[in-house]
């Protein structure tokens, strides 16, 4: 069997993953549009798509919902009968961030934390922290909803590893003894006006202190407090995200394109996640110029000199991505292996709506295939 | 007449050129996959050639700069590539310990405070103190002088991250200046922003490609770096352009066949990537093209080509 159709039938949860720029929403949409007309439910999570594709979806106004794609929808784009729902949404993070704490902190701390400046910077401009809150949304869409696949379309991170750090970042600091350390005097005292000297008049408090400001610490150590109530449950839920990703029913489907300056930053992310121990059910190689056929350059000849020369040059062209194209494919195959290829082509136009996406699921499937051309000399 | 929308914009390169090399600090950024780190290398390796001490900055990403020139990797080091041509890949950890050292004068105390294990996870936790260490470290270079008196670097290049993180990280001062009170980090993200949103020193070059996505997310990249960040646009980067080849007739006169669909492949693109000129000119930049380059390889050939058609004159 395909690979692509076997994590399909053997996972509840996808991850589409990979650089910037290559198609990751468009295949998860895909994944998502087969899994559903083949008779698997199922829920793609997107963060930013593209107009055409929201609105092909009915997602244009849409937040934070959940929303079911009409049946005929789905009949009108696969030509057949849907065995099952698909549903889709977008993730607006804010969002995703305020609902946590409103569902989960003590209801004594919510306004303190929603109001606390650490926090507004946490849920809207730090670092990794969106990462996080996917990770978390995706843990309690699989835990409260009952889809049978939900496909994730991962934020556009920086860098891999940012996102599969998350989870464990957050245990690493809730888990470690410098929280404890800063915190602990003050939660044994029961003080909320948390003063620098409980935080350890130490040394190493002072020097922090110096290169962060003084009030700083002390509004850190406030937020932590109104969050410590929380820690438990961060915890628990952060074992529970690191469990999902590694659980045997989760896969990741890398997406790359061809393109050289794409490939380091895809084999990368492949390393990265073959150490971390998780599934990579297949690379997925987007937008792969097919090889022009030999019989072209022949018909071409055949044309009066002028216009034979600009469709000999569009040749040359097409001919150059192809080689180009193959040579990314080549590279892809020999450090990703033993992880399988799927190629799919470029279409002549950006794929949005759901006729293109069920075709470009034939190509994801193995029931229509380009063969590269062969690698460039 | 696609051909003569082309001729036009090619007539605006040059004013471009000067303007965009007057400025000290220009920030390269777009969507993911867009080619800015083409783009950058092509902008400092023209900066270079004009005689222009120029450092060319990467932000934590896997290095690409100096292999893209045919040289050794420069890591965390300022490493010079060529006359008048620096390039680093700046690490937060790097960044960090230099910065605290400016502050602490003394490498014990810093090993011994910031080496320790448990005081490194509670700086990440400090909300953006990573962004602002690399950026100050940019920063901290572009005010940075030789004994002379005269700029260590005449012009500094970033390839920034992609929009969301360009937004977040050149945010970062802002937010700093927002949250932390008073102190030593306060003041250094005051005078970050300053140099940031100086329209004198600082100019932000958006790359973009002629497909629906890089394109809406240029106009509103445009539309947050100028309102809400306070870094003004300086010029827009329309890389991969196709230009037009075959006329109606052209089509008419091929059969029917892969040949005519590829044929008529093309010029969807180039009809594509005339519009994708328009929407971006409407935003009010100059805008400069760099037509899509049929290179067997991507390296310093094709930098050059790209900085030669950044730089028509």
């Amino acid at each position: 069997m395909n690979p692509i159709e076997a994590a399909l039938k053997t996972s509840n949860v996808i991850l589409c993953v990979g650089p910037g720029g290559v198609g990751k929403t468009t295949v998860a949409a895909t994944l998502a549009l087969r899994s559903a007309v083949d008779g698997k439910g199922s829920l793609v999570c997107t963060i930013d798509p593209a107009k055409r594709l929201a609105n092909s979806l009915g997602l244009a106004e849409l937040g934070n919902a959940e929303l079911r794609i009409a049946d005929p929808v789905l009949e009108g784009a696969s030509g057949q009968k849907p065995r099952a729902s698909m549903h889709a949404m977008m993730l607006d993070m804010k969002r995703a961030w305020d609902d946590l704490i409103e569902q989960r902190a003590p209801a004594d701390k919510r306004e303190k934390i929603l109001n606390n400046r650490f926090y507004q910077s946490l849920s809207t401009a730090l670092a990794g922290s969106q990462e996080y809150i996917a990770m978390e949304k995706l843990c309690e869409l699989r835990m409260q909803r009952g889809y049978p696949l939900i496909v994730l379309d991962t934020p556009p991170t920086a860098h891999a590893l940012d996102f599969l750090d998350a989870p464990d970042r957050i245990l690493d600091f809730l888990d470690n003894d410098a929280a404890k350390w800063l915190l602990t005097p003050a939660l044994a005292a029961g003080k909320i006006g948390l003063k620098l000297f409980n935080l350890g008049s130490s040394y190493v408090a002072k020097t922090i202190s110096k290169f962060t400001g003084t009030e700083t610490l002390q509004e850190l150590a406030n937020f932590m407090l109104h969050m410590s109530s929380m820690y438990e449950g961060f915890r628990e839920r952060a074992h529970q995200t690191r469990a999902l990703l590694e659980a045997e029913t989760t896969s990741f489907v890398l997406v790359s394109g061809p393109m050289p300056e794409r490939l380091d930053e895809a084999v990368f992310f492949h390393t990265t996640l073959l150490q971390s121990h998780l599934r990579i059910a297949a690379v997925v190689v987007n937008r792969v110029h097919p090889p022009v056929p030999q019989a072209l350059w022949a018909e071409a000849k055949r044309l009066p000199d002028e216009l034979r020369k600009r469709v000999e040059a569009t040749l040359n062209e097409n001919d150059h991505l192809a080689s180009q194209d193959a040579k990314g494919v080549a590279k892809l195959a020999e450090l990703c292996a033993p992880t399988p290829l799927v190629l799919v082509p470029r279409f002549e136009m950006d794929v949005h709506d759901l006729t293109s996406l069920w075709n470009t699921s034939k190509f994801l499937f193995g029931e229509a295939h380009i063969e590269p051309a062969t690698p460039a000399r | 007449m696609l051909i003569s929308a082309f001729e036009r914009v090619k007539v605006a390169e040059a004013a471009v050129h000067s303007v965009l090399l007057d400025k000290r600090l220009i920030i390269v950024t777009g969507k993911g996959g867009v080619g800015k780190t083409t783009i950058a290398t092509a902008i400092a390796l023209a900066s270079a050639r004009a005689g222009q001490r120029t450092l060319v900055c990467e932000v934590n990403a896997r290095e690409r700069i100096s292999g893209l020139l045919g040289r050794p990797e420069t890591g965390a080091e300022i490493t010079s590539l060529e006359e008048n041509l620096w390039a680093v890949d700046v690490k937060p950890h790097e960044a960090m310990r230099e910065y605290a050292l400016m502050i602490l004068k003394f490498e014990s105390i810093y090993n011994a405070v910031f080496e320790n294990r448990l005081v490194r996870y509670f700086l990440r936790f400090v909300p953006s103190l990573q962004e602002v260490v690399i950026l100050g470290k940019i920063l901290f270079h572009l005010k940075e002088k030789r004994p002379d008196g005269s700029w260590r670097f005449d012009r500094i290049v970033i390839d920034a991250p992609s929009t969301g993180h360009a937004i977040t990280f050149f945010s970062v001062p802002k937010v700093i200046l927002d949250t932390v009170p008073p102190g030593a980090l306060a003041n250094d993200a005051k005078w970050m922003r300053e140099l940031l949103i100086d329209p004198a020193v600082t100019a932000a070059v958006l790359v973009s490609l002629p497909e629906e996505m890089p394109i809406n997310e240029t106009i509103e990249l445009a539309a947050a770096l100028k309102d809400r960040v306070k870094i003004r646009p300086q010029a827009v980067v329309l890389n991969g352009f196709i230009p037009s080849r075959f006329t109606e007739g052209d089509l008419e006169q091929l059969p029917p066949g892969e040949l005519h669909d590829l044929a008529a492949a093309h010029q969807a693109r180039a009809k594509l990537s005339v519009s994708a000129a328009e929407r971006l000119r409407a935003l009010g930049y100059p805008l400069l093209i760099v037509p899509r380059l049929f290179t067997p390889t991507f390296g310093r050939a094709a930098i050059e080509e790209v900085a030669g058609h950044l730089g028509k004159s």
